[in-house]
């Protein structure tokens, strides 16, 4: 033994132990239970959101969300670093924003890299889209805005018929042409590939643009129906009755609290909260007080009850 | 100074082959508490077995195989089973007081291991390829870029989520519950609240 086993049980009376044998009962034990575990419950296995199911089932959900990215409205051109230059939106610990320090280090141009990017693509296979793209980029900023103004006020109103989206007469210029046309790349299922398209093709390995994408209503409602928002726990539990994440519990309590989860810093507080909270527990072995604990609840003389039935003076 | 001379006169001071393959116990050692430790680490067996078998067949093969969901389960649940054990273990070793006797590193080392199995377990969860793995990183990207860290880890780059959750985060927490259980071994099991009055 080394000196300091020697030290620790000097005077402790041992008995025969087989650790290998001990050892190789656990993992079978766990073993089985696992190969139960799989075979009886299996794992969830959702399919994910697509812009094409998206596109199919909701079409004017989908223009709805094309249309912000288009007219720079949405709430990821405004998100801040580290895919805008809003460092005002970053969240914010007792004034000190952390995205701000690294910047916009995953720059994302929504209407450029989700709309007008994809769309040049189309337009190499497709003369409509072309001729729209061409006039919708030559005209002034004004008449830009009023098009896309028009169009977006519109599909309030908008019918689907035959899978057309049929807006009332109105000064949209090429928007519909152009929006139609990325109705089509998404229900053809090339939205993702074109989003996700970089300088390396033909190989992905960042999805960023194309999970980015679909952020924000779409997603949520999704999540919503499946009580995954982070009101509801977020995500801590998976799609059906299957336990996720639970041991981040402690983090998806803290979006329960309502100081917290309607904040506008909610992720900031929640993930300095869980921080702290580690670093409490890293060093609770030397918190005068706290290390007493364990003294103070006495559970440990059910832990050991053998121990302190045979030497009741311990 | 024969450097591996000491290596062996210090690797032999601390941790005799009775200490690494202890062939007795003190009795005091007689509670389930302490079979949490060792479900722990067969459940960590299982997932790193599990993971291999995924790693060789790739992450998009258990979507189009039976044989494939299967291992994922298996995988799956010995996660869950892992994370059973360490709270267990931990919660267990709470209420001993392990931590007397000078044993604190002890404890700072099994407690760096969750936190970094803990962001291991994301990573799992965001490299399943469907609407779980795409919500939670969404919603861990928000948590990462509030935090400042988003250009760092990057919850929605598939590739970087793959390396780290197969390669680096695991080769972290095999080594860190090596050292965990070399440092136990070296010290012995902490003796019983008021045994010694070494107690701190």
């Amino acid at each position: 033994m080394s000196a300091r086993s020697e030290a620790n049980l000097r005077g402790v009376p041992m008995k025969p132990y087989d650790l290998l044998r001990e050892g190789l009962v656990v993992i079978a034990v766990v073993s089985v239970v696992i190969v139960l575990l799989a075979a009886v419950f299996g794992s969830p296995d959702y399919p994910p959101l697509t812009a094409q199911e998206v596109a199919r089932k909701q079409p004017v959900a989908y223009l709805k969300l094309v249309t912000e990215y288009l007219a720079g409205t949405s709430d990821l051109q405004t998100y801040g670093p580290p895919y805008t230059k809003n460092p005002e939106n970053a969240q914010r610990l007792f004034g000190i924003a952390p995205a701000n320090v690294l910047g916009v280090a995953i720059p994302i141009d929504a209407r450029q890299d989700f709309v007008l990017k994809p769309l040049a693509e189309l337009a190499v296979i497709r003369p409509t889209v072309k001729d729209a793209l061409g006039q919708f980029q030559t005209a002034a900023d004004s008449v830009r805005a009023s098009w896309i103004k028009n169009y977006s006020a519109a599909l309030d109103s908008a019918h689907v018929v035959d899978q057309s989206v049929q807006l009332p007469a109105g000064h949209y210029g090429p928007v519909p042409v152009l929006m139609d046309g990325m109705l089509d790349v998404a229900r053809a299922g090339f939205m993702e590939g074109a989003l996700d398209a970089g300088s390396r093709q033909p190989y992905a390995l960042d999805n960023t643009k194309a999970l980015l994408f679909l952020q924000g209503d779409v997603e949520s409602q999704v999540a919503g129906a499946l009580d995954m928002q982070g009101g509801q726990w977020g995500i801590s539990h998976e799609t059906g009755n299957y336990p996720g994440a639970w041991w981040l519990w402690p983090y998806t309590f803290l979006y329960q609290v309502p100081v917290i989860g309607n904040s506008p810093n909610a992720d900031a507080l929640a993930g300095a909260i869980v921080g702290l909270f580690f670093v409490l527990l890293l060093f609770l072995p030397l918190i005068p007080g706290l290390n007493r604990l364990p003294q103070a609840l006495k559970v440990y003389r059910v832990i050991w009850r053998d121990w302190y039935r045979e030497h009741p003076g311990s | 100074m024969n450097v591996t001379r000491r290596a062996q006169q210090w690797i032999g001071r601390s941790l005799s082959m009775e200490d690494a393959l202890p062939t007795q116990m003190p009795t005091y050692v007689n509670s389930v508490v302490y079979l949490f430790g060792a479900l722990t680490l067969a459940a960590l067996g299982m997932l790193i077995a599990t993971g291999v078998i995924i790693a060789i067949f790739g992450p998009g093969w258990w979507h189009v195989s039976r044989v494939g969901h299967f291992v994922n389960s298996l995988h799956f649940w010995s996660a869950q089973t892992f994370f059973l054990g360490v709270l267990l273990h931990m919660i267990g070793k709470f209420f001993m007081a392990a931590w007397r006797g000078g044993r604190w590193p002890t404890w700072a080392v099994g407690m760096i291991t969750l936190g970094i199995a803990v962001f291991s377990g994301l990573t799992g969860f965001i490299l399943q390829a469907n609407w779980d793995s795409q919500w939670i990183a969404g919603q861990a990207k928000d948590a990462m870029n509030a935090l400042g860290v988003g250009p760092i880890v990057n919850t929605m780059n598939t590739g970087q989520m793959l390396t780290l959750h197969v390669a680096v985060l695991p080769l972290f927490v095999v080594c860190l519950v090596g050292i965990h259980l070399l440092i136990v071994r070296h010290e012995g099991p902490v003796r019983p609240i008021g045994s010694e009055e070494r107690d701190s």
